[in-house]
């Protein structure tokens, strides 16, 4: 897909990449210090776990090159912790480009890493996951280890992700971190799009603006009908609570909001990433990457 | 230049040079896709029986089968096609003629298709009229005469579409085949074929002819049942390479077929009994159903699942283009002519899984003999394939995921394409279903 082109020098789409360090963590050099890199179509993420316990990450945007943004992620993960890939005793690689890691040891996939990241993230509760990523979104239904019991996958087209919003952001010239806000601020929830295809919701859209449709209302009217693929999805799969969403949208207040009034389910609170001291789930599948390089590893020490 | 399409129905006007480019480009990209296939097939199992060779050989669309059904042309042979497995080819072989089926597993000639069809008709379909239109498949342009089937809806307007090049002639299988009224109305379509047959190729089809086929094909059946029963345990046979072996029968010559299959199996016993399995057997075990999957192109799934990370093995699968093949024999009492007629028609209709058939009680015939195979393959996933535009199949999903269900196994569906550019999500749908399998990774 093309990138979204900058309207007067503002790129309404781009999201914040960031790193964190959770405070009053430290490691020693008896700790066994593990990472997971998610490679997405949209974002990379990289993520240390100290004994199993989240240390630090980085998110930053992929670039046309696989191998370069997994290396670029896991170095902004290890952006002021002292430690080195070196230290890093086993690293999982997981995402559509999973198996472009170059310093992973194992590749999974992100709907194993998902499931596990949730449970780490909002513990054992957790049945139905919802992840959406960039390109694509998955329900996924888990048991109380964060194991995967069946999952269902959106098929290849960029409807209703990550991407999709990316580009709505462009369009309707609004930065993409408050498009879920302002989505939200219509008196009365207009009729969704009829088509969720990017392409067509996007000439669609323009019509409505043409129309004399607000924005809000039109932004309103796209991400409602993103959200009912979403829960389409998820009652496909079977939903069984407690419902969590994972990836980029589970940021977008607009999607969870209008998901959880649509299947009639409050999902479990989602931490603020904004806080110094909270984990984030854009980042759930490194998390779930790196538990699992953990889990590896101690299997290896045990063989 | 002659205009190829005056008095065509359906196909579109197609220059001779059109076609000749068309052809010739995907024909060489379909050479190098079953060498790919094959190479990669070799790679997944370093120890590759011996046997596999001659397969690899007869798989080849452009080779030596192509020549000898020539040949066999040239001396006034005809060679019968056929869409769908109902096709009684035992007729077909009693009266010395070839069988080949003639279905389209190349994805370029689905493009083709577009031109005469929309592309919600089911890939396999569109495939196969692109590949006439082009006239890319070596055992279409050879058949004299093509038995259509009137199975799915994509089917029975098939054989009208290719009506425009060849001779066509139906079939009409009822939908309700557990009543004796079906099996009457079908028997007598199978003995009309028999005469139809006998008019074309100006031979009589003999009580001792026809008993011969019936015989052929018991071999053949006795061989491919050892096939799959080495299939039941620890691996020593690729899921591919057995798909391979069922799906070449499908054109091969019988009697050389059998031949092969039971020389593969002599080596694949002895295999077993060195305990050299192909892969570990703690491998999950999958078995595939649903749309049928044709050589070369669509050797995706088989290829995703045994290249998968964590690797899946094929142990069997529940295919019209695979082991719906060969599995039940003839079942002749007397061999009477009319008694081995009536045994071909229920050969043929009762015993056929397809989904094209409903009863009071649904298709439950392959409801059991999914669970059958689920249990007596020690299968421990199942994956339920379906092409867009394959009703029938997508329709039964909801069904046999509730009998799956209640037997514990875990089952996948996965939609896809006549197309490549899937690949990739495929292969995370196919891994995370496998991890699942395994949940091999403990924390």
């Amino acid at each position: 897909m093309k990138e979204p082109s900058t309207v007067k020098g503002l790129e309404y789409w781009r999201w914040q990449e960031y790193h964190r360090v959770m405070p009053n963590k430290k490691w020693t050099n008896k700790d066994i210090i593990t990472a997971g890199v998610d490679v997405g179509s949209v974002g990379s993420k990289a993520a240390i776990m100290i004994n199993g316990e989240a240390y630090s990450w980085g998110i930053t945007r992929t670039g046309s090159n696989s191998p370069e943004s997994a290396i670029k992620a896991l170095d902004y993960a290890l952006e002021g912790t002292g430690l080195k890939v070196g230290d890093l005793k086993y690293i999982v690689g997981t995402g559509y480009g999973r198996v472009n890691v170059p310093m992973a040891n194992k590749a999974i996939t992100e709907i194993a890493c998902h499931a596990k990241g949730a449970n780490y993230i909002w513990g054992p509760s957790v049945r139905t996951v919802l992840d959406v990523g960039g390109q694509d979104i998955k329900a996924i239904r888990i048991d109380e280890t964060g194991r995967v019991v069946s999952f269902l996958m959106n098929d290849k087209c960029a409807a209703g992700t990550g991407r999709g919003m990316e580009v709505f952001a462009d369009l309707l010239q609004i930065p993409i971190e408050e498009i879920g806000d302002i989505s939200l601020k219509v008196e009365k929830e207009p009729e969704p799009v009829s088509c969720t295809c990017v392409a067509f919701a996007k000439t669609e859209a323009m019509g409505l603006l043409r129309k004399g449709w607000s924005r809000e209302k039109v932004l309103a009217a796209y991400t409602r009908a993103m959200a009912v693929r979403m829960a389409n999805l998820i009652n496909r799969v079977g939903l069984e609570r407690e419902l969590v969403i994972t990836g980029g949208q589970s940021k977008n207040k607009g999607i969870v909001t209008r998901i959880e009034t649509i299947l009639g389910v409050k999902t479990l609170p989602s931490p603020n990433w904004r806080e110094a001291n909270s984990l984030d789930p854009m980042v759930a599948g490194a998390f779930g990457a790196a538990l699992f390089a953990k889990a590896l590893y101690d299997k290896a020490q045990k063989a | 230049m002659t205009n190829e399409t005056v008095g065509k129905r359906y196909m579109p006007e197609i220059s001779r040079r059109e076609i000749d480019e068309l052809k010739s480009t995907m024909k060489a990209a379909s050479q190098k896709v079953m060498a790919e296939n094959i190479e990669r097939m070799k790679k997944a199992d370093p120890k590759r029986p011996q046997a596999m060779k001659y397969f690899d050989e007869i798989s080849n669309l452009f080779g030596k089968r192509q020549e000898e059904i020539q040949a066999e042309k040239e001396k006034g042979k005809k060679v019968i096609g056929y869409m769908c497995l109902f096709a009684p080819t035992e007729l077909i072989l009693a009266a010395d003629a070839i069988p080949v089926r003639v279905n389209s597993g190349w994805y370029d000639t689905s493009k083709l298709g577009d031109r005469v069809v929309p592309v919600e008709v089911c890939p396999v379909i569109r495939s196969t009229i692109g590949a006439k239109m082009i006239e890319l498949s070596p055992f279409l342009e050879q058949s004299d005469a093509l038995i259509s089937v009137l199975t799915c809806d994509g089917m029975t307007k098939l054989g009208e579409i290719l009506s425009d090049y060849k001779t066509i002639w139906g079939m009409n299988v009822p939908r309700i085949k557990d009543s004796a009224h079906s099996l009457r109305f079908w028997n007598d379509e199978i003995k009309q074929m028999k005469t139809q047959i006998e008019q074309f190729t100006g031979n009589k089809i003999t009580r001792k002819n026809l008993k011969e086929a019936i015989e052929m094909s018991h071999r053949a059946t006795k061989a491919f049942r050892r096939l799959q029963e080495l299939r039941k345990g620890s691996p020593v046979i690729m899921g591919r390479d057995a798909m391979l072996v069922n799906q070449t029968f499908l054109w091969d010559d019988k009697q050389r077929w059998t031949e092969k299959t039971e020389a593969l199996c002599d080596e694949l016993e002895k295999r077993a009994q060195r305990k050299d399995w192909v892969c570990s057997p703690d491998t999950p075990r999958v078995m595939i159903t649903g749309t049928p999957m044709f050589w070369p192109d669509n050797w995706k799934l088989p290829t995703l699942v045994e290249e998968a990370n964590p690797q899946g093995i094929i142990v069997a699968d529940e295919l019209c283009s695979g082991e719906r093949i060969l599995n039940d024999p003839v079942g002749v009492d007397e061999w009477s002519m009319d008694d081995m007629l009536n045994a071909i028609g229920e050969r043929y209709l009762m015993a056929s899984t397809c989904p094209c058939f409903t009863s009071k009680d649904g298709n439950e015939d392959r409801i059991n003999w999914l669970l059958n195979k689920v249990k007596d393959w020690n299968v421990q996933g199942v994956i339920y394939y379906v092409v867009r535009g394959c009703m029938l199949y997508a329709m039964e999903y909801t069904r046999v995921k509730k009998a799956l269900d209640k037997i514990n196994i875990p089952v996948y569906y996965l939609d896809t394409e006549y197309t490549r550019e899937d690949v990739g999500q495929m292969k995370t749908r196919v891994e995370a279903f496998l991890e699942m399998l395994t949940a091999r990774v403990d924390i």
